[in-house]
């Protein structure tokens, strides 16, 4: 069994919003394990409850019920969070000041030893590529490089897990692939990464697990294709023999190319279309599943959770 | 204790850099140009008025930075959300409010040492020496902002920035005329109004205690123990206060 660097147990939290507006319930009672060194991908549609998960986990919001332990302390104790570096998901940053400014009062923050706030500064503005521009004051910045400063901000203090909310959003195709390299690179140090993000191929590619969360519980958790494969809804026929209009088996397209013909049936008509083709005597040549992205998956949750 | 320190000093250095100490300036050249007119207009010791003027404009130009700085600072550090980058770091939520309220009252303070030197040299100038008095006067004034700021960290935390910055005024207000809340609570029927008039004078400190212009203009003797009690009672309110915006600050949901 994998040591548990992050675990939430039963997670309940209600807001209430004015004396005349109803209780919103985001979390109804989410259970969460993140194991050591791995990058977690946490995924699902706005209004989940992904953020207010993570802002009880950096303690921005005091959850209502449940129980929280990073590498096995409660959440709120200082040696836990020590352990965090966060990054939420907008930049919100002193504009008044230098990025070299705002990390050294960072630093500070983290308790980071006097003499060695400078160095440590320099390193993490080169980690992030900002070493050029630190000393300019952050109202000058691009959203882009704000997001880099609030990552420097988050690895300042070494930490053992990086919590990452939306941290790809708003940036260029060079900032996504510095901030997956960056994370990756954290990985690779032994650092455990828990990231929530909307685009889709980022976490495909990088993440060792992904839990989807939907109407403030968790829906599924597991490697990106355990996920996946459980999705496999229709197979691609392709065969020689017999043209696709005589098939009797409902099928979702066709197509009839130059040397073969081509078929998408529901997963459920796969051994009709099969037996059919065997009756024919026209030959198969390949049978490939179609399973679904992980956008698929999403979506198919979205709607489940839209409709309960 | 780093926590604090370092949260303060940043809430002072933005204050500053908010160029907060123009009204210092403001201050400055109100005071001699007041100086002046009533020189002309007033027969007798010109220092006297200078004094009165001084410490009423002192009291007056920090009360208003106390006011619009502290709900300011306190309100745009949680609605602007960089406060989250710092709770979220080994920080207590109380040591985020002890800091920038420190901080606050470092630039309030910044302020009160400027403007008292302005003031004495003035009165030096005109002959009236160095009256170490008018110090005793201008720390009071000090304390008594101490507790102001207090309650404008409370209001930033329970409300929104406007509705704070009224409510501290009205501290303000209220807490100078806190004496003849006392004296109407006697004068009045049992009554609503009555019960409402005496949970204020409870409720908001007698600002009026930190208050020794009389006695430092028209130099009359200062009690020892007077001061020593005022400092008393500023403390206490101050600590009081602050305790209860801890407290709410601790619970409160940083969305």
């Amino acid at each position: 069994m994998p040591e548990i660097e992050l675990r939430i147990v039963s997670l309940r939290k209600t807001f209430h919003p004015g004396l005349f507006e109803r209780p919103v319930e985001v979390l109804r009672g989410l259970d969460l394990e993140v194991f050591k060194g791995e990058i977690f991908g946490f995924l699902g549609p706005n209004g989940a409850g992904k953020t207010t998960t993570i802002k009880a986990v950096t303690g921005l919001v005091i959850p209502d019920s449940g129980e929280i332990t990073i590498g096995g302390l409660p959440h709120d104790a200082m040696a836990a969070k020590r352990r965090i570096g966060f990054m939420a998901e907008n930049p919100y940053l002193y504009q008044h000041l230098s990025g070299r400014e705002y990390l050294r009062f960072s630093a500070d923050l983290l308790e980071v030893a006097p003499s060695e706030i400078d160095d440590r500064v320099a390193a993490v503005l080169d980690q992030v590529s900002m070493g050029g521009r630190g000393d300019q004051t952050m109202r000058t910045y691009s959203k882009g490089m704000l997001q880099r400063i609030a990552l420097a901000q988050a690895l300042l203090g070494s930490p053992q897990l990086l919590i990452l909310d939306e941290p790809m959003s708003g940036l260029d195709p060079i900032g996504r692939r510095d901030v997956r390299d960056l994370i990756l690179e954290q990985h690779e140090r032994g650092v455990t990464v828990f990231f929530s993000s909307h685009i889709i191929p980022d976490v495909e590619t990088i993440c060792d697990r992904v839990a989807t969360v939907i109407g403030g519980r968790v829906h599924g958790v597991g490697a990106v294709r355990d996920l996946l494969a459980r999705e496999v809804e229709s197979y691609e026929i392709t065969f020689t023999g017999l043209d696709p209009s005589a098939l009797r088996t409902p099928v979702e397209s066709a197509h009839r190319g130059s040397d073969a013909a081509w078929v998408r049936v529901a997963a459920d008509r796969r051994d009709d279309v099969i037996r059919e083709l065997a009756e024919a005597g026209a030959r198969m040549m390949s049978l490939t599943p179609v399973r679904s992205t992980l956008e698929d998956l999403l979506m198919s949750l979205y709607e489940e959770g839209g409709a309960s | 204790m780093r926590a604090i320190r370092v949260i303060a000093l940043s809430t002072l250095r933005e204050a500053l850099r908010d160029k907060i100490l123009y009204l210092f300036l403001g201050f400055a050249v109100l005071l001699l140009a007041s100086s002046k007119l009533f020189g002309i207009l007033t027969v007798g010791d010109q220092t006297k008025i200078i004094k009165d003027m001084g410490l009423a404009g002192i009291q007056l130009f920090l009360m208003l930075i106390a006011v619009m700085m502290s709900v300011l600072l306190i309100s745009r550090e949680i609605d602007s959300r960089t406060v989250y980058y710092i709770l979220a770091k080994p920080v207590r939520r109380w040591q985020f409010l002890v800091g920038k309220y420190v901080g606050l009252l470092a630039t309030v303070l910044v302020n009160l040492v400027l403007m008292s030197a302005i003031l004495v040299v003035l009165v030096w100038l005109y002959g009236g020496g160095v009256d170490p008095r008018l110090l005793i006067a201008t720390a009071m004034i000090g304390v008594e902002m101490a507790v102001l700021v207090a309650f404008a960290t409370l209001f930033s935390v329970l409300t929104k920035p406007i509705l704070g910055s009224i409510f501290t005024l009205s501290v303000f207000v209220v807490g100078h005329v806190s004496q003849d809340l006392w004296l109407l609570t006697r004068h009045l029927p049992e009554s609503v109004g009555r019960t409402v008039v005496s949970a204020l004078y409870y409720v908001v400190p007698n600002l009026e205690r930190f208050n020794l212009k009389t006695e430092v203009v028209h130099g009359l003797p200062i009690p020892p123990e007077a001061i020593v009690w005022a400092l008393v009672y500023g403390i206490f309110f101050t600590i009081l206060v602050l305790t209860l915006a801890c407290l709410r600050f601790g619970t409160r949901d940083l969305q």
